[in-house]
Order: C-alpha cells, then sequence, then structure tokens
C-alpha cells in the first residue's frame, strides 16, 4: 500500500544501517529514547534495534497512552461503569488495564454494561441508538486522540444530547518529558519524537529540549525506515556538535501543527492544575479537563468518582521501565507473574507497552544487562 | 482497517495514524473511508477541510488528522 510498502524496503534498510555505523564513534556509548509506544512497537515487531550498532541504545519513553494511567483512575471508571443505567465505553486495551479493585473487563462480568469502541463518535451513535440510558466515554491518549473526542463533544452539543458524557484522561506530551529531563537518574544522547502528536501539535513544542537541556530530537514516522533514519539524524547531529529539532516525518507534520486540531482543543478542553502519572508522579499542567463551556458533558461531574489515590504494586517496576533506568526485561516480575494474559502493570497490557511489545515479539530472553 | 486491540495493535494509541481513502462524503461532515486492508470506517474530516473520493487521509480514532499528498 503507498505510504507504508516503500517504508519498509529491506534493501534501503541495510543501506541505513550501515550509513548509522559510519557515523558512531567508537567506543562511545549512545542512549536515544523512543517517547512514543508506536515506536517502541515498530521497533520491536520489525526488530529495528538489531540493525543498530551495539554502543547505540533505544530506551523506551512514556508515550503509551494507556501505561501512564494510574490505577485510582482506573478504579474511578469501574465506579461509574457500575452506575445504574449507564452504558461504559471505552478503547479495548484500558479494558484490561489493573485498577486497585480489578479492571474494567472483570466489572463487566460482574455485570457492568461496558463495551469496546473504536473510536468516541461510535460512543455518541450509542447513546443516539439508547436514548433511555447514559453513555460515558473513557477518553484516554494524547494530543492525537484529544482532536477525536473534542469534535465528538462539539457534535453531541450541537444535536442537545443529553445522555452522554466523558470521563476525561487525556494527558500532554511536553510536560512528562520535561520531568524526565529533569530527572536524576536520566542518561540520555536525544530522542526520537512523537509523530502524531507533532501531526497536531507540531514540532515547535519540542525546542526546549535543544534550548534548555542541550539534546537533538528528531520527529519520526511510524515505519521501520522512518525509525533508521531518524537514528541516523540523531547520531548525525551528536557527531556535527548539533542539537536542534529536526522533522524526518515531513510528509505528515508541519512543523506548526494542525491549527483547525489546536482550536478545537482550545474550544472543548482546559489544562488541570496537575495530574497523576503512573511512575512519573504528580506533573503539573500535564492534563485536560472539558471546558466549562462543556462542562455539562463532565462525568466527573455527573457521577460520584472515588478519586482515591492508589500505590502501584510494590512488585512492579512499570515508573522505572518508563523512564527508561531499567529495561523491561530487568522487571523482577517480567514473563512470570507479569504477562499480557494477566498483566500487573500497565506497560505489559497495551501492545505499545515497552514489557508487551519485547514479550509479544520474543524479546524477553536477553541476559540482564550488568551497569 | 484494522481497528481491534489485540496483541500486535492498540487503538487507543496515542501514535496510531491509519493511511484511508475517502469513498464517499456525507453531508453531516463525515466520510466513508477505506483502509489497506479493504476495511471501511466512518471519519470526522472536520481537521483537514473539504475532502473528496479518492482523497488520501490519515486517520487516528475516527478524526483524519491530515491530507496525505
Amino acid at each position: 500500500m503507498r505510504f507504508v510498502d516503500e517504508y519498509r524496503d529491506a534493501e534501503l534498510g541495510r543501506v541505513l544501517a550501515s550509513e548509522i555505523v559510519a557515523t558512531v564513534e567508537p567506543g562511545r556509548q549512545y542512549k536515544v529514547m523512543e517517547v512514543c509506544g508506536g515506536h517502541t512497537h515498530t521497533i520491536y515487531k520489525y526488530g529495528v534495534d538489531d540493525l543498530l550498532p551495539e554502543n547505540v541504545e533505544l530506551v523506551h519513553g512514556p508515550g503509551c497512552p494507556v501505561c501512564v494511567i494510574p490505577m485510582g483512575r482506573v478504579d474511578d471508571a469501574i465506579a461509574v461503569a457500575r452506575e445504574p443505567g449507564v452504558i461504559f465505553t471505552c478503547f479495548g486495551d484500558m479494558m484490561r488495564v489493573p485498577g486497585g479493585h480489578g479492571t474494567l473487563l472483570e466489572a463487566k462480568a460482574q455485570g457492568a454494561d461496558v463495551r469496546m469502541v473504536y473510536s468516541p463518535l461510535d460512543a455518541l451513535r450509542l447513546a443516539r441508538e439508547n436514548p433511555e440510558r447514559d453513555v460515558v466515554f473513557f477518553a484516554v491518549g494524547f494530543e492525537t486522540t484529544a482532536p477525536s473526542t473534542a469534535l465528538t463533544l462539539m457534535r453531541a452539543k450541537a444535536e442537545g444530547a443529553r445522555n452522554f458524557s466523558v470521563f476525561c484522561n487525556h494527558v500532554t506530551i511536553v510536560p512528562p518529558l520535561r520531568a524526565l529531563l529533569e530527572s536524576p537518574d536520566l542518561r540520555l544522547d536525544g530522542f526520537i519524537g512523537p509523530g502524531h502528536v507533532s501531526t497536531v501539535v507540531g514540532a515547535r513544542p519540542f525546542e526546549f529540549i535543544p534550548a534548555d537541556y542541550r539534546k537533538p530530537i528528531v520527529i519520526s514516522g511510524f515505519e521501520p525506515l522512518d525509525l533508521l533514519q531518524s537514528v541516523h539524524m540523531i547520531l548525525r547531529q551528536l557527531a556535527e556538535g548539533r542539537c536542534e529539532v529536526e522533522n524526518q516525518y515531513k510528509r505528515v507534520v508541519p512543523y506548526d501543527g494542525n491549527p483547525q486540531a489546536l482550536a478545537v482543543l482550545a474550544e472543548v478542553f482546559e489544562l488541570r492544575p496537575h495530574f497523576e502519572w503512573r511512575g512519573l508522579g504528580f506533573i503539573s499542567h500535564s492534563a485536560l479537563k472539558l471546558s466549562a463551556a462543556y462542562s455539562g458533558f463532565d462525568a466527573e461531574l455527573r457521577y460520584p468518582v472515588p478519586g482515591v489515590r492508589v500505590a502501584d504494586p510494590k512488585a512492579c517496576q512499570c515508573g522505572e521501565v518508563l523512564k527508561g533506568v531499567i529495561k523491561p526485561w530487568e522487571c523482577k516480575v517480567f514473563g512470570t507473574a507479569c504477562t499480557p494474559e494477566r498483566p500487573i502493570g500497565t506497560c505489559m497490557v497495551s501492545s505499545e507497552g515497552a514489557c508487551a511489545a519485547y514479550y509479544n515479539f520474543g524479546r524477553f530472553a536477553r541476559e540482564r544487562e550488568v551497569v | 482497517m484494522n481497528t481491534g486491540c489485540d496483541e500486535t495493535h492498540c487503538i487507543t494509541c496515542s501514535d496510531e495514524g491509519v493511511p484511508m481513502q475517502v469513498v464517499e462524503v456525507s453531508a453531516t461532515g463525515l466520510a466513508l473511508c477505506a483502509g489497506g486492508d479493504g476495511g471501511r470506517s466512518e471519519v470526522m474530516t472536520d481537521l483537514v477541510g473539504a475532502v473528496s473520493p479518492g482523497d488520501s487521509v490519515l486517520v487516528h480514532a475516527g478524526v483524519a488528522l491530515t491530507r496525505l499528498a
């Protein structure tokens, strides 16, 4: 298919891999973080890391929105799903994320009406088809997904839908990156920037990374050749002593983003003062809630939400995985107590979570790294 | 369009983007689009302006985020 096949060409991949080898300085160790879960998924599905020299290590970042949802928010979602008359809708992965008291899938088995949808628009359609029920959509995702929720809410408002609301957990990409860069145990040389988030916000918001932290970032596409080229661009910046924002994904990402999408987000949402991220703690201005104009659709105002903070299980090291401090297979419960079938931590739930990506593509048999 | 969540795919995600082709445009700001696997779904096109059958767009969670040249 066009826009896909040409970015999976094995011969071009080998050429890029040899250019990467020629760019690295022998004896120097490079650590590059891919921010986005979609990149992690591509890297392990296609074995991109196997084409890199041994001294170039890819570290997996916090860009999987399922993986960063704290357990307390899942409990809140389950509480709303159990309200009488509610049809609770969410994307499939969220159904298996464990809260402090089970998962949405378990709540469904116990009688709650929880349904998987493919988009918020499907949830609004359910509301139209079930006027006697109240349909709630569990909104999760970065700036890529938030416009879909926003446009659906604008439609709901225009239609005068009274039986539709949103439990909003949308998050923003820049604050957690800044929090990561402030983390004292982080040692990174550069970043592979999130491609589709940038379709909405553009490449400009990432300028603080070279300006304030002197590290290169390359906004990257999601095919194997995109990632190889992005790694090459980062290594070339390092070799030439440069650090700047470069856009490898120009075929999709305008430097200033999508102005219509940004306008829609500004109308429907406002920033929360703070929000808890799994493994990263509370981060200021890192999540969205519905604006005053849309507060009538806010499930948190419509239903009693417990709002209890739940500590992660002690055995779970998702936080360290999300910060790139350890590799997934270095977690004590990886592949034993924690598997995609019975996940303890969120990184094992979503297929874009670093642990699930390792597990599903057979990359869990590596030897423990000696630091 | 593969929109299910399974061991190789997560639609929640942030960075899922599916190239699709517009098949039919409705008056309600929605377009019927087809993915590479032949699957079809309704897509909101508010963020990319007017579309016509044959146009290629990048779709995420039911929204066309950008046009593909």
